[in-house]
């Protein structure tokens, strides 16, 4: 039911947004000493949830056929570029360590506004907190 | 929710790898001073699985240094050839701090990317909680 709602829907985007480049920076960094080894990066959010909109058909029915996988569609894989090692490794600790950080800070804004919407919703049926 | 659980996977696959990498690096420097040895190098590959890349890392091959064995001067040595010079290891140790710096600094980013993963996932679970 909750997840028809926008905010509901965009909330839950940005937290499997967020896990799925969280595992793409564990990678690079579990990678960062593997020879000839290329650092990888999802597309950001935005392109991310954008285009994911746009693929989807619309559903005006609950009978249309429609699927949540398609909705979230797993961010592509780019190319993270930078500077290359002698053996070929360009993975640079530093900069996966920002872009955890920036992880970290999306997933904790797309959780408080799940719970902060909820709550709203509580309010409005009466229950309060 | 199984994308955290699969950087946990990922994280704990290079932390292994670290692991192992500075097991070498301590059995190097333990044979820093024995006779005839030949340092141990370790290097590192993508896991395959099933022909596919699991995006884990795994270490390869032990292979053995191939630099000259330093030659030490020693009459006395029971191993001296007729110069009164034998064998030495070719254990840099220079090299091995270095490299077991690498291997704890690396260890360590894998270690907070575990630690960021375990945390992401208890505050999703958090919702759960009310």
């Amino acid at each position: 039911m909750f997840d028809k709602i926008e905010i509901f829907r965009l909330a839950n985007s940005l937290a499997v947004h967020s896990a799925n480049r969280q595992s793409v920076i564990a990678q690079n960094i579990a990678n960062s000493d593997t020879p000839g080894y290329r650092a990888k990066d999802t597309e950001s959010f935005s392109d991310n949830y954008k285009n994911s909109d746009s693929s989807v058909l619309r559903t005006t029915r609950q009978t249309h056929l429609t699927s949540d996988a398609a909705r979230n569609t797993a961010a592509k894989l780019l190319d993270a570029g930078g500077e290359s090692s002698p053996n070929g490794n360009n993975v640079s600790l530093e900069l996966e360590m920002v872009k955890a950080t920036e992880v970290r800070h999306q997933h904790d804004l797309a959780l408080s506004v799940y719970s902060s919407s909820l709550n709203i919703i509580r309010t409005s049926l009466g229950r309060g907190r | 929710m199984s994308d955290l659980f699969n950087t946990l996977q990922l994280s704990a696959s290079g932390m292994r790898a670290q692991a192992n990498r500075i097991r070498h690096v301590s059995e190097n420097i333990a044979n820093a001073d024995t006779p005839g040895y030949h340092r141990k190098t370790i290097s590192f590959e993508s896991e395959l699985q099933a022909g596919k890349m699991t995006g884990a890392v795994q270490s390869g091959q032990i292979e053995l240094d191939q630099r000259e064995l330093s030659k030490i001067f020693d009459p006395g040595h029971p191993m001296a050839d007729e110069t009164g010079h034998y064998d030495g290891s070719n254990v840099d140790l220079v090299v091995e701090i270095a490299d077991a710096r690498e291997a704890q600094r690396s260890y360590e980013a894998n270690l907070k990317m575990f630690d960021q993963a375990r945390q992401m996932s208890k505050s999703l679970l958090e919702l759960l909680r009310r």
